[in-house]
């Protein structure tokens, strides 16, 4: 910073300075205490807490500097305890009155600083300096000047005290004098290293009032430094250090006010506190004062001045059951339902008020809902930048996520003619809001309030933008991404039509959950691109006759992958996606998914798989946007972790058009039925248990099972690979399906399952009845006992079979109630739905601009006026295909009816290029 | 006027011809018939733009619209809104076409997209391909169906009609200048007149030029074999040799012309535009060719051609289109190939000599060649034919040495016959022509197959009046009318089948299906009985074409 702009910091230091000791030192200086013998009191407190534990060598002819000292508050017990004291302050009005106090005392020396140096103390001429309640309100530049100027004055091993906040780092505009300032500890005391200082320790400040600011991170401490002789950096590489961010407020216009204001603010509450305490001639003056410097305010303090006046003139009660009423009443008129829940809300001891320039404010669980000291004009700076972004200014509405006391919305409907709704998560907030403030045109001005859950149908439109206060999200965080995410989900789902390709394994468990994936995805009308690569299965598995050591040919598969990557890339060259969604175990290497990303496509994965057993989702999370798990806690955490991008629950489910429910004919009864089956492959556990079943009329299916005894007899059909249309005819012909989760390591039951496998689903939606192990994320899809009959160990199942056998009753009940749950929350297009609404709520930005952008966009938007070439286009792009003229063509075939006339101009050009093209292959000389 | 026509009136006529300069030339006769037969008639052209320009030495067109496929096709690589592009672009010129009114099209290109383009003009009358509204190509006039089933691969050597003769017969043009035509202007003279300036030729002997380059490099003659005819004409005829194509062609022209390395051969190649080139040939005293657009040109602009169909190439079909050309046709059992595949072995191109072409140049040059001496050409490796105009104005080759080895000779005497007959309702002796000795197949006596597709067509008439009396009956189920037509279409395939397997009857078979194929109307009864009349026809063309055979051989 060049020295002319420092000095008029500083001199706007001091004249602010001067202006506040003028007006009442005891208020800006001393916690404005009453008189001189309270501050006095106060100043001994502060000593002694400032110079506890001063090393030995700091005597009674020690010298001290303190630094920022006002009125002297702190120097009377100073100068008791040390021969020499220096009091030095910005302020000549400070020193002047200290020399008041200090006039006869020759052990004080008083200094009227100049904002930046201590020109007017020697080098190395103190011992100790302190700085109580000073350098927290001073620029980040002063400070740092300051601290290269304490090293100069203080004796090699001199000590420096300061009492400073320590937190999250919350800085003020530069030239603002007055706001606390708050730094991140490790920084600052970094700073003070490069100042020459090492830090001897840091402790908390407790005072008898409060003076650390929790619910803001701002926490009040005294902290010690002894000068080491290395000199000082300079001070511009100390201010870099002592502060990451740039301070608040860019504009100078904007600078000023907020410090006019907050000074203006705390001038009329000391007016307030004055008036209670009957001092009405001095609330008054300091109303007066108020007035003075702050004409120009823009904050609204009709309703304080109201309050301190009626204190001054004639006191009354406010009147807050009859804003209540009247609030109430629009709000019955408006939305009866609603009323009546805010009629039944009970109080609730995390909300609690606080009061501003502009009135009452809110706080949910501490956090201050509604700007902590000028909530309307902070509403106003709010409502403008939020309505100068892009999607905000071309929505058609808006609906913001937080009410708090509304101040912000009052702003934002003055300033935006939309229709505005509004969602306060929390009724207790909503409540208060109209206990404490008249907010009847606010509300009449309002579409839509919803309270509590945010059910956003009310309020959903194509054409609306979500609002999110910070200060909502914060408290909220959960409740506001779901919010986001059925508003942006729900609306993606209409508004988005990107390309999302699904890729599936080569083989395994996951490859018929890819079918199921994309027929839920095209239920949802989505643009689908499969990528069926089941048919590399051969070729993967022929590598492994080539070679007797397993390792070798897992190398040369581990190539062949990378292989069917590679054509997945280029057939990305050829046919544009916007989404990928791989299946657990899809062959698509890292470098792949990258590139794809660099190309702004989303990679999703869903990974169906225990992430305990299957853990190459430690190597390949980082390239997903998205990771879908089936299971919870920790599995989430890890997988974040790992660099995914987001990871979200989703559970497996089940398809309907597959899973359900046939009618057999007796001799398919006969082939597929038994009175108990298993449909599963012969994992360990499933060995161990079964096998326990020989006595049993229990048939097993599946592949992976031993051919000896006594599996011999079980399992059907040579243990060979069902098809999904084969497990539901044996599903439906069984009385009892048995359920094992699977697991290669335990005997029996696993007492910490926890995902639920897709058979469940199957099973449920199939109306069969199955017996299931105990899973804990089972209760979240089935209520068992009633929609599903769960076991804890093989004594149980066991037992659960011979009760169940009898009672065909019993068992239809509860199959038919698994099965219509399951249809109800559990299919697959349950699940697409759920997966698209995180994605779309996550990156609607992202796919939007991309759409927007897109060709198919360009070549719509050319399209419009021909009508029905623009029908045709659309037909195309919602098939999913490239906007190119095969596709256009594709299903205009001759001889299925008469041609219409776009028809045959399409067919024309399709005709023109094919002949073309012909021609100029016969020209090249290919056709010899 | 002797000939059946359809649309014998026409006022304005369109002329679809969008996109070879051969097929540009080949059309000349007709376009100057159509002047000759409807004198106030408008003619205009519809061409792909880059041969607009060339379209204005072409005598009796009125006027040109080009349409610009190249700007299309480059628009459509664009996809996306390039297609938009391309779309509004068709549009644009189908409304300008729209405007124009034509009241009859000849379009004698089978592309799926000029059939497309003709029914979304709808003009009313036409005489080649078009499409009906389900987009079906549709031929209308036995002529163009003739030209459909004669180019058809399998039928191509059972054809001995010019192309240009069918398709002036698909516009119902019988009065033609039997040549085709262009207009050499001075410029395009005093051009071509520079050129052999500059030569500096040292010969003073005929002007000889020699399209070298073919369309395909199937039909490239060999470069050693243009040389050393070309070094026979210039050593043993003092001729002077102008080597004419493309610039593209210089690739093959070079190497020959170096191999020669003779003050006498000038590569002018590249360097003439299509008028001058025209200028050029009419400078020359003959050109030696390949089945080529030059080969077309030097007819139009009057000078005679020695010219060697090769491969796929074949002299009946898109010979040289005026009196008095040298036409060589290798006898091979490949040939005529199929034009869409490719040859490793072009064994053809030996059965032709550089002495045998040299010796026919020299004979030419000396004037019509009418007969030659006796062995001067293996008839079992080459015929020699010379082009002559038949009584009834169509173009013919007649062959200079024996046809013994040419199996198909009777069968394509026969056709011709039948298709002059019966398309054009000629009246033709069914004794034999003389040129045409009877050879081992003929001595069978009739064509095989032939009597199961008369029994075949029988049948069909028999289902035919079945169903109409099934139509005429109100009490008639719509249930055996059903399988009457199946019936029907289990015949046809037949019909069709046992052309596969004789392919002597590929051609009558082929154009019954066509026939069939382009049944217009909707009303049941109309249907049936046109239905009717296409297998009594395909009995009288296959008992007529028998006769014709047999009279062959007798």
């Amino acid at each position: 910073m060049a020295q002319d702009e420092l000095s008029e910091i500083a001199q706007k230091m001091k004249s602010e300075w001067n202006r506040r000791v003028s007006h009442d030192y005891r208020f800006w200086m001393s916690d404005g205490h009453s008189d001189d013998t309270v501050m006095w009191a106060s100043g001994e407190r502060d000593f002694s807490i400032m110079t506890a534990d001063l090393p030995e060598r700091l005597g009674a002819d020690a010298r001290l500097l303190d630094l920022g000292c006002g009125v002297g508050r702190l120097l009377r017990p100073a100068a008791r305890r040390f021969g020499h004291v220096v009091g030095l302050d910005v302020s000549e009005a400070a020193i002047q009155q200290a020399q008041q106090f200090f006039s006869d005392d020759p052990r004080v020396e008083l200094v009227a600083g100049n904002g930046f140096d201590l020109a007017g103390v020697g080098t190395q001429s103190v011992d100790l300096v302190i700085s109580f309640a000073a350098l927290v309100s001073m620029p980040v530049v002063v400070v740092a000047h300051y601290l290269r100027e304490i090293h100069r004055v203080l004796k090699p091993r001199g000590v420096f005290r300061a009492q400073l906040y320590f937190g999250t780092e919350r800085l003020v505009a530069e030239d603002n004098t007055l706001h606390l300032r708050c730094y991140d500890q490790e920084r600052f005391l970094a700073a003070a290293k490069y100042a020459g200082f090492t830090n001897e320790w840091v402790r908390d400040l407790d005072l008898p009032f409060q003076v650390s600011f929790e619910d803001l991170g701002m926490h009040a401490k005294v902290v010690s430094f002894v000068r080491e002789d290395h000199a000082p950096a300079d001070s511009l590489t100390i201010a870099a250090a002592l502060a990451s961010l740039k301070p608040q407020g860019t504009s100078v216009d904007e600078v000023d006010r907020e410090a006019n204001d907050l000074e203006y603010w705390m001038t009329l509450n000391y007016a307030e506190t004055l008036a209670n305490r009957g001092e009405l001639e001095r609330a008054k003056a300091t109303l007066a004062y108020a007035a003075s410097f702050a004409a120009t305010t823009t904050i609204d303090v009709r309703d304080l001045l109201q309050r301190i006046v009626e204190k001054v003139d004639v006191p009354t009660v406010a009147p807050r059951d009859a804003i209540w009423r009247e609030n109430i009443a629009l709000i019955a008129r408006r939305w009866p339902e609603l009323a009546a829940t805010l009629t039944n809300c009970q109080e609730n001891a995390a909300i609690t008020l606080g009061s501003s320039v502009d009135g009452p404010i809110v706080r949910s669980r501490g956090q201050c809902l509604d700007h902590e000291t000028k909530p309307r004009s902070a509403g106003d700076a709010w409502a403008r930048r939020a309505l100068k972004e892009d999607r905000i200014a071309s929505a058609e509405e808006l609906v913001v996520f937080g009410f708090g006391f509304g101040y912000h919305l009052e702003a934002l409907a003055t300033l935006s003619e939309k229709p505005i709704s509004v969602i306060e998560p929390e009724v207790a907030v909503f409540a208060r809001a109209l206990r404490e403030r008249s907010l009847q045109p606010l509300l009449a001005r309002l579409k839509n309030v919803i309270v509590g859950t945010p059910e956003i149908a009310g309020v959903f439109t194509p054409h609306a933008e979500l609002i999110i206060r910070p200060q909502s999200q914060a408290l909220y965080p959960e409740l506001c991404n779901e919010t986001k995410a059925k508003f942006y989900g729900t609306r993606g789902l209409t508004a988005l039509h990107p390309t999302i390709a699904v890729l599936g394994p080569i083989q395994g468990g996951s490859l018929p959950i890819t079918g199921y994936t994309l027929r839920g995805l095209q239920m949802l009308n989505q643009r689908v691109r499969e990528w069926d690569v089941s048919g590399f299965a051969s070729g993967y598995h022929y590598v492994e006759k080539f070679f007797f050591d397993r390792q070798k040919s897992q190398g040369v598969q581990g190539v062949y992958l990378e292989m069917i990557s590679q054509v997945l890339l280029e057939a990305v060259n050829e046919k544009k996606i916007d989404v990928l969604i791989c299946m657990a175990q899809a062959p698509i290497s890292g470098r792949v998914l990258t590139e794809l990303r660099n190309r702004g496509v989303v990679t999703v994965l869903w990974f169906m798989e225990d992430y305990l057993r299957f853990s190459y989702w430690k190597e390949l999370a980082k390239f997903y946007d998205f990771v879908f798990t089936i299971q919870r806690g920790r599995c989430l955490d890890e997988i974040r972790k790992a660099g995914a991008g987001a990871v979200h629950y989703i559970p497996m489910g089940c398809d309907p058009g597959i899973h359900g429910p046939v009618s057999l004919t007796p001799e398919e009864r006969q082939r597929w039925g038994s009175p108990i089956s298993f449909v599963g492959a012969g994992y360990h556990n499933r060995q161990q248990v079964f096998a326990s079943f020989a006595d049993m009329p229990f048939k097993i299916w599946g592949t992976e099972w031993p051919e000896c005894r006594p599996f011999d007899r079980m399992v059907q059909e040579g243990g060979r690979r069902l098809t999904p249309v084969e497990y539901v005819k044996i599903f439906n012909s069984t009385d009892i399906n048995i359920n094992l989760h699977s697991s290669s390591e335990r005997d029996g039951v696993d007492p910490t399952g926890d995902f639920v496998n897709p058979r469940t689903y199957e099973l449920a939606a199939a109306g069969a009845f199955q017996l299931v192990d105990e899973r804990s994320l089972l209760r979240e899809s089935f209520e068992p006992g009633k929609e599903i009959i769960t076991y804890n160990s093989v004594r149980d199942l066991k037992d659960k079979i011979a009760y169940y056998q009898n009672r065909p009753e019993e068992r239809r009940v509860i199959a038919e109630a698994g099965r219509e749950r399951a249809i109800r929350e559990h299919t697959y297009g349950h699940r697409i739905k759920e997966m698209l609404s995180i994605i779309y709520s996550n990156k609607f930005e992202q796919l939007k601009r991309r759409e927007d952008g897109s060709a198919w966009k360009k070549m719509l938007d050319r399209a419009a006026p021909h009508n029905e070439l623009a029908v045709r286009c659309q037909a195309s792009f919602a098939r999913g295909e490239e906007p190119i003229l095969d596709g256009l063509v594709a299903d205009i075939v001759n001889g299925k009816g008469k041609l219409s006339e776009t028809e045959q101009k399409l067919l024309f050009l399709y005709h023109v290029r094919k002949q073309i093209i012909r021609m100029r292959r016969e020209e090249m000389g290919h056709n010899k | 006027m002797v000939m059946k026509k359809r649309h014998p009136h026409k006022t304005n006529i369109l002329l679809v011809n969008i996109t070879r300069l051969g097929d540009m030339l080949q059309a000349t006769p007709t376009i100057a018939g159509m002047k000759l037969e409807n004198p106030d008639a408008k003619v205009t052209v519809l061409v792909e733009k880059q041969f607009e320009d060339v379209c204005h030495y072409l005598p009796h067109i009125d006027e040109v619209v080009s349409v610009d496929l190249g700007m299309t096709c480059r628009s459509l690589a664009r996809e996306q809104d390039g297609i938009i592009d391309a779309y509004e672009y068709v549009g644009e010129f189908v409304e300008d076409l729209r405007r124009r009114k034509f009241d009859y099209c000849l379009n004698m290109s089978s592309s799926a997209y000029t059939a497309l383009l003709l029914n979304l003009i709808g003009i009313k009358k036409n005489g080649g391909w078009t499409a009906d509204d389900e987009g079906y190509r549709v031929i209308e006039s036995a002529w163009a169906q003739l030209f459909a089933t004669s180019v058809f691969h399998q039928n191509r050597q059972f054809n001995s009609l010019n192309l240009v003769d069918v398709f002036r017969c698909s516009a119902d043009i019988e009065e033609h200048p039997k040549k085709l035509l262009i207009t050499v202007g001075d410029a395009a003279r005093r051009h071509a007149e520079e050129l052999i300036r500059e030569a500096h030729f040292t010969n003073t002997g005929p002007i000889i030029a020699i399209q070298a380059g073919a369309s395909q490099e199937k039909r490239q003659w060999s470069t050693e074999h243009f040389a050393r005819l070309i070094r026979i004409l210039v050593e043993t005829m003092n001729a002077r040799v102008l080597m004419i194509g493309s610039k593209k062609e210089r690739a093959i022209i070079d190497p020959i012309a170096q191999a020669v390395n003779s003050p006498n051969v000038a590569v002018i190649a590249g360097k003439t535009s299509i008028p001058e080139l025209a200028g050029v040939l009419q400078q020359s005293q003959l050109l030696v060719t390949g089945d080529t657009g030059p080969m077309h040109m030097a007819v139009a602009a009057g000078t005679p051609v020695v010219s060697m169909f090769l491969a796929s190439a074949y002299g009946f079909e898109t010979g040289p289109y005026s009196a008095d050309n040298i036409v060589l046709q290798p006898v091979i059992g490949c040939g005529p190939c199929n034009p869409n595949k490719p040859c490793a072995r072009p064994d053809c191109h030996d059965q032709i000599s550089p002495e045998l072409v040299a010796a026919m140049v020299r004979l030419r040059l000396a004037g019509p060649v009418l007969s030659i001496p006796h062995d001067f050409a293996d008839p079992q490796r080459v015929i020699i034919y010379r082009s002559f105009f038949d009584q009834f104005g169509f173009c013919d080759l007649q062959p200079l040495n024996a046809t013994t080895f040419d199996l198909w000779a009777p069968y394509r005497d026969a056709y011709r016959r039948l298709w002059l007959s019966d398309l054009g309702g000629y009246a033709i002796p069914e004794s034999p022509s003389s040129r045409t000795p009877p050879s081992a197949l003929q001595q069978a006596r009739t064509i095989e197959g032939l009597g199961d597709v008369i029994t075949l067509a029988q049948q069909g008439g028999s289902f035919i009046k079945q169903l109409v009396s099934l139509i005429q009956d109100p009490r008639g189920s719509s249930r055996e009318m059903g399988v009457i037509t199946s019936k029907l279409a289990e015949l046809d395939r037949k019909i069709e089948e046992v052309g596969f397997r004789y392919p002597p009857l590929g051609p009558v078979t082929r154009m019954f299906i066509f026939a069939k194929e382009n049944l217009s109307g909707s009303e049941a009864l109309g249907l049936a009985s046109q239905m009717g009349g296409v297998y009594e026809s395909l009995v009288d063309r296959t008992t007529k074409l028998n006769h014709y055979f047999q009279a062959a051989g007798r």
